[in-house]
């Protein structure tokens, strides 16, 4: 567990170095120059917001013909596009998770048959760190609001950034229980308490109930970006440092999702399947 | 016989792009070498996750035919401005759809196409199409 927490000390000094003079620019400036994070406050960085869809939605357009004239309208997948630029206060991303020797096979069998296994196929809750960021927030002075959109429900969660500990009496769940702090412009939120039958990520990435997800958040122009480190030291070896996610501020208001009933299922032939979330 | 194979090649291409939330690849359920038309009464629209659900009933010499279409997600249809209203003020009326359907046989179908009945055409393509007949 010490060897982890250096590991991720490492990469939290290293995300910083790489940041370079940008972050230490974007620290001590007054007034945010065009382009730059805008501040709520005097100390903190105002993360509130709308932004898009973290789903994975089909790349498809859509063809709209009324009375001869022909639209086209696409969707936005910023969030699921890899982040090409060097992004200020991103860490290196590690390419995939790594599993001790004994749990190997059982991830590859679990990713071979995702579309029978993954619960999230069926309408289960992603929970954190896979769902992403999120659709919705609302800063408050020591207090944070995410909201969601997503195919299994809507779920939200509020967490505190007065540097209070987590709760000795909360419930285990998908999305745990949440406290956070700044470092920088970075709002950093350490999450534990998670229910052990979920994934947290594609490819059968499944965890236990030792997870332990550390999220940080900042604001990139009007943008809004999200990375996540998960230690696990009933199933993994090392952290897994996921890639950093950029998604943009819209003007789609939030809505309540429809719900999720999954017709098909039981009509798959083979394994075939794809990304999510 | 060239533009056959592109047809069918632009129509798995759109299939595939069409699912990229869906949990499963569209071939695990459908024949994606073609896409046939099918219309019939409009008698549902449901607003769904993880894909929006199209009812059709099909008149076939004295008998009814019921249809299931799938189609994208809901998140899907309301980033490119369409709402369940767009598609539920035809239910009663004669509708299109044109769909890939179950390589079991069932009539059950991804819905690509939908002529409503007052002419009005949504259609699933590349994101590359451009607008313009």
């Amino acid at each position: 567990m010490q060897n982890i927490r250096r590991n991720i000390a490492c990469l939290t000094i290293a995300g910083a170095l790489a940041a370079g003079a940008a972050f230490a620019q974007s620290s001590t400036a007054a007034k945010p120059a065009p382009g730059e994070t805008a501040r709520a406050g005097a100390t903190h960085p105002d993360l509130s917001g709308t932004y898009i869809y973290a789903i994975d939605l089909a790349p498809a357009a859509l063809k709209k013909e009324v009375a001869g004239k022909v639209t086209i309208s696409t969707v936005d997948h910023s969030a699921h596009a890899k982040v090409k630029e060097a992004i200020p206060n991103a860490l290196p991303s590690t390419p995939a998770p790594s599993y001790k020797p004994e749990f190997v096979a059982q991830v590859k069998d679990l990713a071979d048959h995702e579309s029978k296994t993954d619960p999230v196929f069926y309408c289960a809750r992603p929970g954190v760190p896979r769902i992403g960021p999120p659709r919705r927030v609302v800063q408050l002075k020591n207090e944070m609001i995410f909201l969601y959109e997503d195919v299994s429900g809507d779920p939200y969660r509020v967490f505190y950034t007065d540097g209070r500990q987590h709760r000795e009496d909360s419930n285990p769940s998908y999305y745990g229980d949440s406290v956070a702090h700044w470092e920088g412009n970075v709002l950093v939120i350490d999450v534990l308490n998670f229910v052990p039958d979920g994934w947290f990520g594609e490819n059968g990435y499944f965890h236990t109930d030792k997870m332990h997800v550390t999220e940080r958040v900042w604001k990139v122009g009007d943008d809004l970006a999200y990375q996540a480190i998960v230690e696990d030291p009933g199933v993994l070896t090392a952290p897994w440092v996921m890639p950093v996610r950029l998604v943009k501020s819209t003007a789609l208001a939030v809505e309540e999702s429809p719900a999720c009933k999954d017709e098909d299922g039981a009509k798959l032939l083979n394994n075939d399947h794809h990304g999510q979330r | 016989m060239r533009s056959k194979i592109f047809c069918a090649f632009i129509l798995a291409m759109t299939m595939l792009a069409a699912s990229a939330l869906a949990h499963h690849s569209p071939s695990a359920i459908f024949d994606m070498t073609k896409k046939v038309p099918i219309t019939g009464t409009l008698t549902a629209v449901n607003w769904v996750n993880p894909h929006i659900i199209v009812l059709v009933d099909v008149n076939k010499n004295g008998t009814t035919e019921s249809w299931k279409f799938e189609s994208n997600p809901p998140a899907w249809f309301r980033q490119v401005g369409v709402s369940r209203n767009d598609l539920a003020k035809g239910i009663g009326q004669t509708v299109t759809v044109e769909a890939v359907t179950a390589i079991d046989g069932s009539h059950y179908g991804y819905m690509q196409k939908i002529t409503m009945p007052d002419g009005t055409v949504l259609e699933l393509v590349g994101e590359n199409e451009k607008a313009g007949k």
